[in-house]
């Protein structure tokens, strides 16, 4: 049954991380693939608050999520000035440079990683209490995006991405609204981060680097970019589907390479077959380029 | 002869029928019961940059769950390893790790690789399931809780032998340490240090490298210019040969020491006549030290064409389905449950292991075993055993 939680806890993780990537990337049009730094920066706040300083576990958390939150405020206002390709390219140095950090400090553990991080709910309450917790925070995110993504702020948003010049010429302030964007997706990357932490127990820094941002670009971008519910699809079929093949049972030469190829030709399939992913966007979230097509 | 008796005898003779059925049945459900596998699990990269040592330290230990099932298995029961795939990835292992305890139930389960090692102990410590770390040499695995076991001997045994042979067996005077940046690296290089100064020499340089390196030449720059008399090198099995090769082509042509990742046939072929003088430890007696391994190692030349890459990972790998088929016969003999707890508690009862490849296995009250060190040299192109510390 621990197996099964797990596997939930990490699928609501990645709910988590590919609704606010799609918030960022999707909704704000910002190209960072910087997500999964701010995921480390609230799993390492969180575990290090917990472990070391003796702060509760669920405020640990929450400070997590707000450190990764003002982190990415101080790499928004270095960075955001420039967009496109500078910003791509910001984001992969703050990425790179913030786990060579955490590699070279003693007191994150270094390169062998952080330990002994304080459980939370699963020996008080069992690890359902946690399944409910992870996945319930999963939910409240979902949500919150969906409430912004579709309210007066989203239709902003969508105006701002399609044409920042005509979005500024209407008196808006589009810097501000970037650094809003990039600091509420950072901020629940890093609320996942603590929820991580505190339920495995470890992290290193190994776990958040270049190949968890394509990762996690591969999941919103097999799910659909700019829905709602697209990037929850992709979180939970690619977190699943890994899983489902090492049931067959297959000989490590196999799945080894099955693995790969199923991944990359996932990713091909779409890219011709269905561009907008399985679920595709809303006509408004669509673009003017898209719908013009 | 009326209707009843006629049901009667139908009756008599279907439950004859059934009983004879029942008893044809009953032996080979009584064979089925006794070959009810005894099942551990074996937690190992098989796929991933590391997956060319994890796949042949996984053979080893198949081969040697398919030796103790060709002698009988555990009083009659066969012994079988559930292999799963940790990619040497910590989140990875996670899966693998809490698949084992939780879905394949397994009592045991070995496992490698200090990333992994050290992220699925909570599994292991929560669901009381003992982790046996085979392999990993991280000094942390000592107190990673009371379910986690190390067969083989952490960092400061063959590092501190290392240290200690350059400082005085070899006299040298002046050491520079060049070290892979991760948990393999960071923790020996400390010790290194410390050993070597204690024994009256200087560490002159202490340089680190990026595990994604694939150039060293400004590091090899700083080491030269600090001109040591010994370098030592604590790297991974893919990289040391290469930083070795980088060193030589630069002109440096001290004496090299590494730790047991450096022992390895594979190094000789990759370097060529650079690889004489190069010093690594091996924590497991060669074919020269014992008959087992001098036929073990004809085996991989027979059946697989070459020598196993990472020999005594390979020799521990062998030897744990061993460990744990004498825990699992003990418990049998005593016909105690097989569960993680009884298996952690019998394996301490019994603490001294006789194992085919590596010898006696102490374990001891802080969870680390000692073992003698061998050190090797590459001359004239060949592994040669240059003295055995411990």
């Amino acid at each position: 049954m621990e197996y099964f939680y797990t596997v939930v806890i990490l699928m609501a993780l990645y709910v988590i991380l590919a609704a606010s990537f799609n918030f960022v990337i999707g909704y704000g049009g910002l190209v960072s693939i910087a997500h999964p730094v701010f995921y480390a920066i609230g799993a390492y706040a969180s575990a290090l608050l917990a472990r070391d300083m003796g702060v509760p576990v669920i405020l640990a958390i929450l400070a997590g999520g707000l450190i990764a939150l003002l982190a990415s405020v101080a790499l928004a206002l270095s960075s955001l000035r420039v967009s496109g390709d500078y910003l791509l390219i910001g984001s992969i140095g703050f990425q790179l440079g913030t786990l060579e950090v955490i590699k070279n400090l003693h007191w994150t553990g270094g390169a062998g990683g952080l330990s002994n991080i304080p459980s939370f709910l699963t020996q008080t309450l069992g690890p359902q209490a946690y399944v409910a917790f992870a996945v319930a925070v999963a939910m409240c995110t979902v949500l919150l995006l969906r409430w912004i993504a579709h309210g007066p702020y989203g239709r902003a948003m969508s105006a701002m991405r399609d044409d920042e010049l005509a979005f500024a010429a209407l008196g808006r302030n589009a810097m501000v609204m970037k650094i809003t964007i990039f600091a509420l997706g950072s901020g629940l990357a890093g609320l996942a981060g603590g929820i991580y932490a505190h339920y495995f127990r470890f992290i290193a820094p190994g776990q958040f680097d270049l190949l968890q941002s394509s990762a996690l670009l591969t999941m919103v971008v097999v799910g659909g970019l700019r829905s709602t519910w697209g990037p929850i699809v992709g979180a939970i079929a690619l977190e699943a589907l890994p899983q489902a093949i090492t049931f067959i049972n297959l000989p490590p030469s196999v799945l080894g390479p099955l693995q790969g190829i199923l991944f990359t030709s996932l990713v091909l399939i779409f890219m011709f077959v269905r561009p907008q992913g399985l679920i595709a966007a809303s006509a408004r979230w669509r673009g003017r380029q898209e719908e013009a097509r | 002869m009326d209707a009843t008796t006629i049901s009667l005898r139908r009756r008599s003779l279907l439950a004859g029928a059934g009983a004879v059925g029942i008893a044809a049945l009953a032996p080979s459900a009584a064979k089925a019961q006794a070959a009810t596998p005894l099942r551990f699990g074996l937690a190992m990269p098989l796929t991933g940059s590391q997956a060319t040592y994890g796949q042949d330290q996984v053979r080893a230990a198949q081969w040697a769950v398919d030796e103790i099932n060709k002698a009988g298995g555990i009083n009659g029961k066969p012994l079988a390893a559930i292999v799963l795939d940790t990619q040497a990835d910590a989140q990875t292992g996670i899966q693998a790790a809490t698949r084992l305890a939780s879905v394949e139930k397994v009592p045991a389960f070995v496992t490698a690789w200090s990333d992994v090692v050290k992220a699925v102990a909570p599994i292991a410590n929560d669901s009381k399931v003992v982790e046996l770390s085979v392999g990993a040499n991280s000094a942390e695995i000592a107190k990673l809780g009371d379910y986690v076991y190390t067969t083989f001997p952490l960092a400061d045994v063959d590092i501190t032998a290392v240290a200690r042979y350059a400082a005085t067996t070899l006299q040298k005077k002046r050491a520079a340490v060049l070290y892979i940046n991760n948990e393999t690296g960071t923790v020996a290089a400390e010790i290194y240090r410390n050993v070597f100064t204690k024994a009256g020499g200087t560490v002159v340089a202490h340089e680190s490298y990026d595990p994604k390196a694939t150039d060293w030449t400004g590091t090899l720059l700083k080491v030269r210019i600090a001109q040591p008399d010994i370098i030592h090198i604590q790297g991974l099995v893919a990289d040391t040969p290469q930083v070795i090769a980088q060193l030589r082509q630069l002109g440096m042509t001290q004496p090299v020491s590494s730790y047991s990742a450096a022992y390895n046939p594979k190094l000789i072929q990759q370097l060529g006549a650079a690889a004489n003088g190069v010093i690594a430890t091996s924590l497991a007696p060669g074919v020269n030290n014992s008959p087992a391994v001098a036929a073990y190692v004809e085996r991989w030349k027979k059946e697989v064409g070459r020598e196993p890459n990472g020999l005594p990972y390979t020799q521990y790998l062998y030897d744990a389905p061993y460990l744990v088929a004498a825990v699992f016969k003990s418990l049998d003999d005593k016909k105690i449950a097989i569960t993680g707890e009884n298996f952690r508690t019998e394996m301490l009862a019994i603490r001294t292991f006789e194992l085919p490849l590596t010898g006696k296995l102490i374990f001891a009250d802080d969870h680390t075993v000692s073992k003698p060190v061998y050190l090797m040299e590459v001359r004239n192109g060949a592994w040669v055993q240059a003295a055995v510390v411990g």
